[in-house]
């Protein structure tokens, strides 16, 4: 009796298990790339064996999808688009929806022992697990986000949501015509804590006697609550609505479907989803960041920057939707610009309290 | 504040949007109570919810009628609820097991035909709240009970209806008969193994009908989880009614004004910590469920797979 309920169970999770093996996998034969690019040949001390060319294998851990529309998916393309610049040279394998840091952990360490290169666990919430797998594989760079302490074989990203934050509050601010708008947000933590603080001073710059209306559902996949409290903010008023982290994509869809209401969105550019309501975005541009960490892993420094995201390196971006652009005033435009010009020289700092 | 907390739309507010949250509790819930009375436990119904979730979707999406997609995943959720009962009742597994077997299954499967069939983010029209004519102009009224679309009736209606069945049929009194003593009901005549896949069909039907509910008639669109544990919150919900319909409406109802309320008090900005309004809710269920204990118990035989002829 016990024997056939822990085979019916095997026989139901074991099918399962090899779903999700087999899902995340980017397809290998969707890399026609002719992308010859030569690889820097690293002089290392000790004369290397000919060995033909090795392959740099990259894994990446993702809490949410690969197709999330946010946090996610951007740091997908952002390490697709250097799979396909280096073609056969790099291995790429994802695994989603690791949002446990238990089951992370388990995939960071599978991954470690079985000799990749480079392990992104993405997400602010990887920081102590990536720490206690990364002494156990010095050979391996570990990175993870949003964070700023580092190891010898850790690199942590730091993206300054802030600063398209203060931008797109500015906008907001700008565009609002009941004054107030209205922040969903995930958790109080990360980077979404970061672009919210910016988006609220952004509001404040353009015109403090605008209410800025927050919440959270205290998760960041929990997408129907994430519109329903949509729905409670333009019920209450707002007329403006962003937020961040996967379940954004609700508030996007909440705001679709009333009349007058724009989406400010992060992470990535939501106008697909909505193509009458996204105003504008701010989009996380991940490649430059997993190509500086393999340049450097491959020249021997496997860990220890902190790389930052922000507009200055043009790693976050300001993308308008170019269908509703026409409707921004050109002075509010004029002086988002400004201000994006005053964040790159280092003349404005947004401070996060 | 003070004014705020009671302003006519504030209060609205949190009455529409509780009845908003609280139908698809109900549609879960119920079926649960219905497999549960025939003492069979399903706890795969987030799984079966998610599946119900994604055809509904998949169905409205590509015919364009939110009926089809309703139709879709109804038959979804009885198909899996079929599986379970297969499980529990022919195969006498660990029902506690299998169940979460059914909802890994649900979920990995629900977002692989997701990806196969979509490969992104994408919404449909869904069902649109009526506004139905006289009732719904009535201040206060109007807006909470009658603003709502279809679903949400029909989420109501089974209230009553559950009751009848449950406790105005001989599908019910047979039902009620298997759950306390399959050996009784047996030798009744009653065929108990048919009325458990009945009910626990029923029970599956009902969960893709609260999937459905989230895709096609509050979400318009199908993501990844998108149940987020409702299903479970649903079990919960079961123990919490005490196995009865009017028990279930009152438990999800107050579940969800709780949560509405949590909603509204963060817009408002009251300066209380976000977490511990997040929380409310799920304390509520917490303490309501530790003082049921010792209380009239649910069905005798919940969760004993019934062998004829003893083991």
């Amino acid at each position: 009796m016990n024997r056939k309920m822990l085979g019916l169970a095997i026989a139901l999770l074991v099918p399962l298990n090899a779903l999700v093996a087999c899902g995340p996998t980017p397809a290998p034969t969707a890399a026609p790339v002719v992308v010859t690019k030569e690889v820097p040949v690293v002089v290392t001390a000790t004369p290397a064996p000919t060995k033909p060319a090795k392959v740099f294998k990259v894994a990446l851990i993702l809490p949410s999808t690969m197709d999330d529309l946010a946090w996610s998916q951007s740091m997908y393309e952002g390490v697709k688009k250097v799979k396909e610049e280096m073609g056969p040279a790099m291995e790429f394998t994802v695994s989603e929806n690791l949002y446990k840091i238990v089951d992370a952990g388990a995939a960071i360490r599978d991954y470690a022992g079985k000799g990749y290169d480079l392990v992104i666990a993405h997400g602010s919430q990887y920081q102590t697990v990536i720490r206690d797998i990364a002494r156990e594989f010095p050979k391996t760079s570990f990175a993870y986000g949003t964070g700023f302490q580092t190891g010898p074989n850790i690199f942590a990203y730091d993206p300054q949501a802030q600063q398209g934050g203060y931008m797109l509050g500015m906008l907001a601010a700008g565009m609002t015509k009941s004054g107030k708008v209205g922040i969903v947000g995930p958790v109080k933590g990360g980077d979404a804590i970061k672009y919210n603080e910016g988006f609220k001073q952004g509001v404040a710059a353009i015109n403090p006697k605008v209410i800025v209306l927050e919440t959270y559902t205290g998760s960041f996949a929990e997408f129907v609550k994430a519109k329903e409290m949509a729905a409670t903010h333009m019920d209450a008023g707002a007329d403006i609505l962003t937020g961040t982290a996967q379940q954004s994509v609700s508030i996007t869809k909440a705001a679709a479907e009333r009349k007058g209401v724009y989406m400010l969105s992060s992470d990535m550019d939501q106008s697909k989803l909505a193509p009458d309501t996204v105003l504008a975005s701010q989009v996380y541009q991940w490649d430059e960041v997993v190509r500086r960490m393999i340049t450097l892993n491959k020249s021997g420094i496997l860990g220890g920057e902190r790389l930052v995201l922000d507009f200055s390196g043009g790693k976050l971006q300001l993308v308008y939707n170019p269908k509703l652009e026409g409707n921004i005033p050109k002075d509010l435009k004029d002086k988002v610009e400004k201000a994006k010009q005053d964040i790159i020289s280092g003349k404005l700092e947004i401070k996060l309290p | 504040m003070v004014e705020q907390l009671l302003a006519q739309g504030f209060i609205i507010g949190v009455l529409a949007t509780s009845i908003r949250l609280t139908a698809p509790m109900l549609f879960a819930a119920l079926g649960e109570m219905f497999a549960e009375r025939a003492s069979v436990l399903n706890l795969g119904v987030e799984g079966i919810m998610l599946m119900g979730a994604y055809f509904a979707f998949w169905a409205s999406f590509t015919s364009g009628s939110p009926w089809l997609g309703l139709v879709a995943g109804m038959a979804i959720g009885g198909l899996m609820g079929l599986g379970m009962a297969f499980i529990s009742v022919n195969l006498r597994a660990n029902q506690g097991i299998s169940g979460i077997g059914i909802y890994l299954l649900g979920w990995g499967l629900s977002g692989l035909f997701f990806r196969l069939t979509f490969g992104a983010i994408s919404g449909v029209a869904g069902f649109q709240p009526m506004h139905i004519p006289i009732l719904s102009a009535i201040p206060v009224l109007g807006p909470v009970l009658f603003q709502h679309n279809v679903l949400v009736y029909i989420a109501l209606l089974l209230v009553p209806l559950s009751y009848v069945v449950l406790f105005k049929t001989t599908f019910g009194l047979s039902l009620r008969a298997v759950g306390e003593n399959p050996e009784a009901a047996d030798t009744m005549g009653i065929p108990v193994y048919l009325i458990q896949y009945v009910s626990v069909i029923l029970g599956g039907i009902l969960a893709g009908l609260a999937g459905a509910f989230l895709t096609v008639g509050q979400m318009n669109m199908f993501v990844d989880n998108i149940t987020a544990g409702r299903g479970f919150i649903a079990i919960a919900l079961v123990y919490f009614g005490r196995w009865s319909p009017y028990g279930i409406l009152a438990g999800s109802f107050l579940f969800s004004i709780v949560d509405a309320l949590q909603m509204w008090l963060q817009v408002i900005g009251l300066g209380v910590p976000y977490e511990v309004l997040v929380m409310q809710p799920y304390i509520l269920t917490v303490l309501v469920l530790a003082m049921a204990v010792g209380r009239s118990g649910g069905p005798a035989a919940l969760s004993k797979p019934y062998v004829r002829g003893g083991t």
